[in-house]
């Protein structure tokens, strides 16, 4: 059974201006149970609709989205999920243990269960010393880990995250990654919208980028990092790596330097370098950027 | 199961209103009430008991129907405003027992402004010599219904418009409802025959917060108290009203894309 799955899912709304906005298009994918999945695209591409659609506020104008095989907002689903809103100020009049609590006891957790629930989440993002302060005393950056803390009430299954780490510092970024992934480690599975694209790279599984409410690229981010990825060697003396190197050029002093997209190329290209009795000066293997790739596929769809 | 998920939302809503210190200008105002009455006995002044009754009773109703409103205005729609909406309805709870366990808070927190408010109002009144009377406990348990009627009315209508638009028209409706019914009251004699059914249905759909309101009654000495069938009826007219507004708010919540 799939965690979640959409089918054709499409999201209609009437804008204040009394136009019609085709939030999102038919879109359909599937997350695997316990797997990562980063949802990817620009702004106003239909992430936060998809989301919505999946938690059950806002309803489909055509297609279907599901959770464990549960219609998406249905209270057997929502037993199942834990969410996080983007960039919530939670009651400013209430501590984050009585905000935890709050939700806890809607989650359905009674008593000192509860209460232990609530106070280890708590110490787990970061809030120990904080959770009987009152929220609006929080940093934005406090109440992002609030909003973390209530997320995992109740041990969900599925995670829909929309931009988790939206006010954390690089410290909290490390931890949400490092807790997030013990989460996954006991077989959650994660679903989340972000525009960091460094933590979609270090986080996810496999992302999902859309635009315009279109699926426009669907790829494992380990496939992805090796697609990207370039090697460069430097090398002295006179060897024509053209018909290999995605560029050769010749730096002076009888120095080249070449670029290779992929592995097998290089080492020909070093075999070839390394026949003819010239010297390798560096071999350099280079991450592709993630950025590079969004931007080139949003700009290719656009 | 419900009764528990609505009292932990209404918890959480008494315990802002607390905590936001609404309540407590509720209090100042009435220790301000008290000690103006309390200087005019000091000062000797005989006879007009009634006239304290009245201030009290009209205090008493203005500032806690100002509570009810601008309590229950902004429930939803700051929950909106700040996107604790989602959490909330990410549990495994019904819109309908969120606008619920919220109604419940707004009138809890109500309740508690107007006890507060009348414990000092009395405390003024027995300074006064004020007799204690078996009307002045009605007057306050049928207050009571009428702001839990007034909160799930502004409620709805902040399901359906903005926060300032609700609160409006909740004044309007709070404040105007008795002179509407009695205008058409008087027009009703002379309308046609389709006006009047027209009149009747405006009547029967407008809140009545005019029988809750015993506070003339209070005022003047001598009144006996109101039967309690009267006082059952308005209990089951009150419950019947707002139950029927809490229907109205989800019937629009309820798919509501928020």
């Amino acid at each position: 059974m799939q965690a979640i799955v959409t089918e054709d899912l499409h999201v209609r709304y009437r804008a204040k201006n009394g136009q019609n906005v085709h939030a999102v298009q038919g879109l359909s994918f599937e997350v695997n149970p316990g797997e990562i999945v980063g949802f990817l695209g620009p702004n106003g591409a239909g992430k936060s609709s998809t989301l919505k659609c999946l938690m059950g506020f806002v309803q489909p104008s055509a297609g279907s989205c599901s959770v464990f095989g549960l219609a998406a907002g249905s209270l057997e689903a929502k037993r199942r999920i834990g969410y996080l809103p983007e960039v919530a100020l939670y009651y400013p009049y209430l501590t984050p243990l009585e905000t935890l609590t709050l939700y806890g006891e809607l989650q359905g957790l009674r008593g000192s269960r509860l209460k232990r629930a609530a106070t280890d989440l708590l110490e787990q993002v970061g809030l120990g010393q904080a959770m009987n302060k009152l929220n609006r005393s929080l940093s934005k950056g406090m109440l992002q880990r609030v909003g973390i803390a209530q997320s995992l009430l109740g041990d969900p299954e599925v995670l829909v995250l929309d931009e988790m780490t939206s006010g954390l510092d690089p410290i909290g970024r490390k931890e949400l990654r490092e807790l997030l992934k013990a989460r996954q480690a006991q077989g959650t599975t994660l679903f989340f919208s972000s525009h960091e694209l460094s933590e979609v790279e270090m986080l996810c599984d496999r992302i999902l980028l859309i635009h315009q409410g279109k699926l426009i690229e669907e790829r494992p981010i380990q496939a992805l990092k090796d697609e990207l990825r370039q090697f460069e060697i430097t090398y002295q003396g006179a060897v024509s790596l053209v018909d290999l190197a995605l560029e050769w050029n010749e730096l002076g002093d009888n120095t080249y330097r070449a670029r290779f997209s992929d592995k097998q190329n290089l080492l020909k290209a070093l075999d070839r370098v390394q026949r003819e009795g010239r010297a390798v000066v560096d071999v350099v293997a280079q991450e592709g950027s993630l950025e590079e790739f969004f931007v080139e596929t949003i700009g290719r769809a656009a | 199961m419900k009764l528990r998920v609505w009292w932990a939302l209404a918890r959480g809503v008494l315990l802002e209103s607390l905590r936001r210190k609404d309540l407590w200008v509720v209090a100042i105002l009435g220790m301000i009430i008290m000690a103006a009455s309390g200087a005019l006995g000091f000062f000797g002044v005989e006879g007009l008991q009634t006239f304290a009754k009245d201030l009290g009773v009209t205090v008493l109703g203005l500032f806690s129907t100002v509570i009810a409103i601008l309590t229950t205005s902004r429930l939803l729609p700051d929950e909106i405003k700040n996107r604790t909406l989602y959490p909330l309805l990410a549990r495994p709870i019904s819109r309908f027992d969120l606008l619920a366990g919220k109604l419940m808070g707004a009138i809890l927190a109500t309740w508690l402004a107007f006890v507060i408010l009348l414990a000092l109002t009395s405390v003024a009144l027995l300074m006064f010599g004020v007799r204690f009377e078996v009307i002045m406990v009605q007057y306050a348990l049928l207050k009571m219904v009428g702001l839990g009627v007034l909160c799930a009315v502004t409620l709805t209508l902040s399901a359906f418009m903005t926060p300032s638009a609700a609160a409006t028209l909740s004044f309007v409706v709070a404040f105007g409802s008795s002179m509407i019914v009695r205008g058409l009251t008087m027009a009703y004699e002379t309308s046609s025959p389709a006006m009047q059914w027209f009149f009747k249905f405006i009547n029967s759909i407008l809140p009545q917060f005019g029988l809750f309101d015993i506070g003339p009654r209070v005022a003047n000495e001598n009144w006996a108290p109101v039967p309690l069938w009267v006082v059952g009826g308005l209990l089951a007219y009150g419950v019947a009203y707002a139950g029927g507004m809490l229907l109205l708010a989800w019937s629009k919540f309820r798919s509501q894309a928020v």
